[in-house]
């Protein structure tokens, strides 16, 4: 197995303000999130020479952004790709770096991912023509996010039994989380319940299946161990990292079976390899919530349970705070905000400097209550190891392990 | 070029250089379902590819199918996102397993279609009446001269496998 583990870190992470109006350019905001995490890391804008960014359509290219920080490349690359993409993205950092073609790299995404382009796909994304392959699934009314993939949740609940109230436990969780949260959009905890009693959007998902269009821009920075050792914080070592690996027929993924496999069946054979460790070494995940079952169907096909008993997984109590191994400590997808992935890797980082942003007093410091009730910690108590699993749908799919 | 067709506030774009959906159109519209055949493997493809998925020869022929199959996945859209399908809402999007090369060529692989299930009129079928396992058939919504939309409609066969719905 060829890795790079630990030779490349993550050292600096930024976001702005997560909200339904931003009011402003994805160009302002991408430029804030990126200002932020070059200050956080230590770095100057002349540290940074490599830049990559994903989009849909949606976003500012990096030629702008990089000009108004004073930023000259080495390198970048504008990407398209949604979720799955920032685990990517650091792997092609760290490929670039080690290329020799540059030294630290910005990798951002910034979206008014409710003000302008929903994300939802209602508005200019509902009205755009088809062609292509489009033909085969939007003619039908099969266009949004949820409508792709809720045919997926739906053969798991057939072929293995899973509940709606099962992976209600997923926003359950996330809001739990949220509430300790102080950028968090929906910082209310809700129950099974409510969920249940939430509208459907189209069944088997409801409302708050769902998670949260927003508006907002986020970044992290990749660069070697070696460049790392003489910056503000501590660390993120990268262990093990996959990259939208993909399931066969990805044209029409419905055409291979079982519908209810995702990527991660795929994926976990690199990342885990390559970090030398098993599911049981994690502390923190980071399972993509795109929808209450999205966090569920990665989290068994990564193997933190067997395959089928995700419901069983993610309703024991084992990823909420005070859990053995906690899940998006942020509220992420569901509640925090909707970004694309990035969010739940910069929380992931924030959780191994022991630096969470909480309602603590000092946490800014590392001095944590470890006090799960609202209002207050968000912090897990010495995590070691982290790990995102990015989803970009079904049939493609990242990882990323991390360490301190 | 054919001028798009308007169905349901989208404008579907099917130009003549469209390589692989404007002949399937022209069989849909004489209402015939077709797919791919491989000239060198013999395995059928939808949607339409440009190379064989299983050996990459890029030789191939229309191939009509029964238009028969089951219902393997549903969705029920609630929250219409395209402003055309606000009014027919509450509507099943299936995913229909042909009955032609199902499990092959490996155990987990099937034709597999989406459309809506709807009644003769093409307005959707019921939600009560939506089940993985039951049993559909092809039929074809005219759009113009020369489109048509496949669709499914559901038969009197009994169900294939497991009957099941959502519960609730």
């Amino acid at each position: 197995m060829n890795t790079l583990r630990d030779k490349y870190c993550i050292v600096g992470v930024g976001e702005t303000e997560y909200s339904r109006s931003s009011r402003r350019t994805t160009r302002a905001m991408a430029v804030e999130a990126i200002r932020k995490a070059i200050l956080d890391a230590g770095l100057k804008a002349a540290d940074v020479d490599g830049m990559l960014d994903y989009q849909g359509g949606d976003s500012t290219l990096a030629n702008s952004v990089a000009s108004d920080l004073g930023i000259r490349f080495n390198f970048y690359m504008d990407v398209m790709g949604g979720g799955s993409s920032t685990e990517a993205l650091v792997g092609l950092a760290m490929g670039a770096i080690e290329a020799g073609m540059c030294n630290t790299v910005a990798i951002y995404r910034s979206m008014n991912g409710y003000s302008e382009f929903r994300i939802g796909g209602t508005g200019a994304r509902a009205a755009q023509p088809v062609r292509g392959l489009d033909l085969a699934q939007v003619p039908y009314g099969m266009r949004s996010a949820g409508q792709n993939f809720a045919p997926t949740f739906m053969r798991h609940m057939y072929e293995y039994g899973t509940t709606s109230e099962q992976v209600a436990h997923v926003r359950v969780a996330h809001s739990k989380h949220a509430s300790q949260n102080p950028k968090a959009l929906l910082k209310e905890r809700v129950t099974v319940q409510d969920v249940l009693n939430s509208r459907w959007i189209v069944k088997p998902l409801h409302l708050l299946d769902c998670c949260l269009e927003t508006d907002n821009a986020t970044c992290i920075i990749v660069t070697s161990t070696e460049r790392a050792r003489n910056l503000k914080h501590r660390p993120a070592y990268i262990m093990g990292v996959a990259g939208r690996v993909s399931k066969p027929r990805l044209d029409f993924h419905w055409a291979h079976g079982p519908i209810s496999r995702v990527a991660g069946y795929y994926a976990k054979d690199i990342v885990f390899p390559q970090a030398g460790i098993t599911p049981e070494d994690v502390d923190v995940t980071g399972s993509y919530d795109a929808f209450t079952f999205t966090t569920m169907l990665q989290l068994e096909e990564y193997g933190f349970c067997k395959k089928g008993e995700g419901g069983a997984y993610v309703s024991s109590g084992i990823i909420e705070l005070g859990g053995k191994r906690p899940n998006n400590t942020s509220g992420s997808h569901l509640c925090e905000g909707y970004t694309h992935g990035m969010s739940m890797v910069i929380e992931n980082v924030r959780q191994l400097r022991g630096t969470v942003d909480d309602y603590c007093p000092r946490a800014t410091d590392g001095v944590h209550t470890y006090d799960y009730s609202p209002g207050h910690c968000r912090q897990v108590k010495d995590v070691e190891i982290t790990m995102n699993l990015g989803w970009a749908m079904p049939a493609t799919g990242s990882a990323l392990i991390m360490r301190r | 070029m054919p001028q798009p067709v308007q169905y349901r506030g989208m404008a579907l774009i099917v130009p003549d250089n469209d390589s692989e959906w404007k002949e399937f159109y022209e069989h849909a519209r004489a209402h015939r379902l077709v797919v791919r055949k491989c000239n060198a493997c013999g395995l059928m493809r939808y949607p339409p590819t440009h190379a064989c998925p299983w050996c990459m020869d890029l030789g191939w022929t229309w191939q009509e199918v029964s238009g028969r199959g089951t219902i393997y996945s549903y969705e029920i859209v609630a929250h219409a996102i395209q402003p055309g399908f606000k009014a027919l809402t509450p509507y099943a999007v299936v995913l229909i397993e042909l009955d032609e090369q199902r499990g092959k060529p490996t155990a987990d692989e099937a034709l597999r279609v989406i459309a809506n299930l709807v009644q003769p009129d093409f307005t959707p079928e019921p939600e009560a009446n939506v089940a993985i396992g039951k049993r559909v058939r092809v039929v074809f919504q005219d759009l113009a001269d020369h489109m048509a939309l496949p669709q499914f409609t559901l038969t009197e066969e009994p169900a294939q496998g497991r009957l099941w719905r959502l519960p609730g």
